[in-house]
């Protein structure tokens, strides 16, 4: 049924959890790993049709190339992955559960993960992207499609920090860290009642911040020890076994962009 | 008494989402008409029922939902009715796809232009105090500063030519989109199209020059097709203005 190349960056933020996904539905599909700060996201082999590569909201996360298809957006993967193996649980089959899902995800991917890579591209990224020779990085622009993607790649490059967007990323970060905290206080085990999407999504994203924010966890005991256990799960230890360097929670490429209304 | 209750502005953008969609699956639905332009979003009746202050939300039994994606997806899955997803995975996927593209990238555009010409000076007669109280009303913060640009002229110029710059953008890749297939996102009638057909029914008399027989022929094509929907009709005819009035005027065109 379902069929392609997935090309994924070092497991975390959005590789992450479309590598964990996979390994969740058990579908045989062959992973190949890119390096997404050197632009090779945007020099597919095989794409015929780019459009949902290079409009990805998500930016640079990883792709699934089938049928010629560039296929990308984390989440939706995770989906296309659950939906192609028949059902393999990562969505739940009450469509009231699947709404309360969706949300959890829209918060997830609208809030938390512009703000973790907002974060996590000036801590551990910057100094790579502007130590690239100029030459090198005009060509990877080039080869990028959208106009406001390539301009945060450059904002980036430059370093380009705007106080107000770091104080409003960290705190979204730590709104994250408290609203887990608040979803599992009744003692479920996992976000939504079942293991789903949402955890794998939220996991993601919020790995790095462990190291970088750990003042967002302080006292959230709940959230800490629901980490753990996504952590422990088989497929996110088997899609962390994918790195390819040491420390993939720092490994960030230009992400969504900060919501452009405030 | 119908099983479902809407809260709903005019059949555009967001608020015309659910609509569509309940009209789609042949679903009765009570119809509560929250006068976006008057506030009645922020007002205490409604933040009884959605404590965040935006609109559309949906009543199903004891069941409060937001979100007017999330919602059409809810429908689609919980009515009998024709299906709104089509079967096949990657095209379901395809779907989601345009949709966050539309919600997340193109319809803010859409939605600052929108705010900046016709909402922003339609409040512009109410007193500096009296728009200071309606946004101090507002629940949720981010809201609240969009309410404040709209309110007080305060887009900035290159703010909207970044808006301007994404819907010729946008605009363009939905006519290589459909020429592509028969609808947006798969060859049948889906979600996609319902989303979509919500932000750029009126682009002919919007944007006539970005969007014409000429320059995009299969954006005119998909939406000669989509209006004639019965649905659609229905859907357009329970607004009470500009909305509608834009929208019976260019059923004229595509009848």
């Amino acid at each position: 049924m379902a069929q392609g190349v997935l090309y994924h960056g070092e497991p975390n933020g959005p590789s992450l959890s479309v590598l964990a996904a996979l390994e969740e539905s058990g579908l045989e599909i062959e992973c190949r790993p890119i390096d997404l700060l050197a632009g090779e996201r945007h020099a597919l082999p095989g794409v015929k049709d780019s459009v949902a590569l290079d409009y990805a909201v998500e930016g640079e996360g990883p792709v699934l190339v089938a049928n010629g298809e560039a296929m990308a957006e984390a989440v939706f993967l995770a989906q296309y992955f659950d939906e192609a193996a028949g059902g393999c649980g990562l969505q739940p089959s009450d469509p009231y559960e699947r709404w309360r899902m969706l949300m959890w995800c829209r918060q997830a991917t609208e809030r938390l993960s512009p703000a973790v890579a907002y974060l996590g591209n000036l801590a551990w990224s910057q100094k790579k992207l502007a130590a690239m020779a100029d030459e090198d990085f005009q060509r990877l622009l080039g080869t990028i499609a959208s106009e406001d993607q390539r301009r945060r790649w450059q904002e980036l490059r430059d370093d380009v920090v705007d106080a107000a967007k770091v104080e409003d990323s960290r705190t979204k970060v730590a709104q994250f860290a408290a609203r887990i905290e608040a979803q599992l206080a009744d003692g479920r085990v996992w976000l939504m009642g079942s293991f789903s999407i949402a955890d794998l999504e939220t996991y993601a994203w919020l790995r790095s911040m462990r190291d970088l924010e750990p003042d967002a966890f302080d006292g959230q005991d709940r959230c800490l020890a629901w980490m753990d256990r996504v952590g422990a799960r088989p497929s996110v230890q088997r899609a962390l076994a994918r790195a390819t360097t040491p420390g993939p929670e720092r490994a960030f490429a230009p992400g969504p962009e900060i919501n452009r209304w405030g | 008494m119908a099983d479902v209750t809407l809260y709903h502005w005019e059949p555009n953008a967001n608020s015309g989402k659910p609509m569509l969609a309940l009209a789609e699956k042949g679903v009765p639905f009570a119809s509560h008409y929250i006068d976006m332009l008057e506030f009645d979003q922020h007002k205490p009746e409604y933040l009884a029922v959605n404590p965040q202050g935006t609109i559309p939300a949906m009543i199903h039994g004891d069941r409060v939902l937001t979100e007017s994606t999330a919602i059409m997806e809810y429908v689609d899955e919980t009515f009998p009715g024709p299906d709104l997803m089509p079967p096949d995975p990657q095209d379901r996927w395809r779907v989601r796809w345009w949709m966050k593209f539309m919600d997340q990238w193109l319809g803010p555009s859409f939605s600052m232009i929108g705010w900046c010409t016709f909402v922003g000076p339609a409040l512009a007669k109410r007193s500096v105090e009296e728009r200071e109280a309606l946004i101090a009303r507002i629940p949720l913060p981010e809201r609240r500063v969009a309410w404040r640009k709209a309110m007080f002229a305060e887009f900035s110029e290159s703010e909207l030519a970044e808006s301007k710059r994404r819907v010729a953008q946008g605009v363009k890749l939905l006519e290589e989109e459909l020429g592509k297939r028969e609808y947006v996102a798969s060859n049948q009638y889906s979600l996609a199209d319902i989303n979509i057909f919500n932000s750029t029914y009126g682009l002919p008399v919007g944007n006539p020059d970005l969007c014409n027989p000429e320059a995009t022929p299969n954006i005119w094509r998909w939406l000669r097709t989509v209006y004639k929907r019965p649905a659609v009709q229905q859907t357009w005819a329970m607004g009470q203005g500009r909305f509608t009035d834009r929208f019976n005027a260019l059923m004229e065109e595509f009848a």
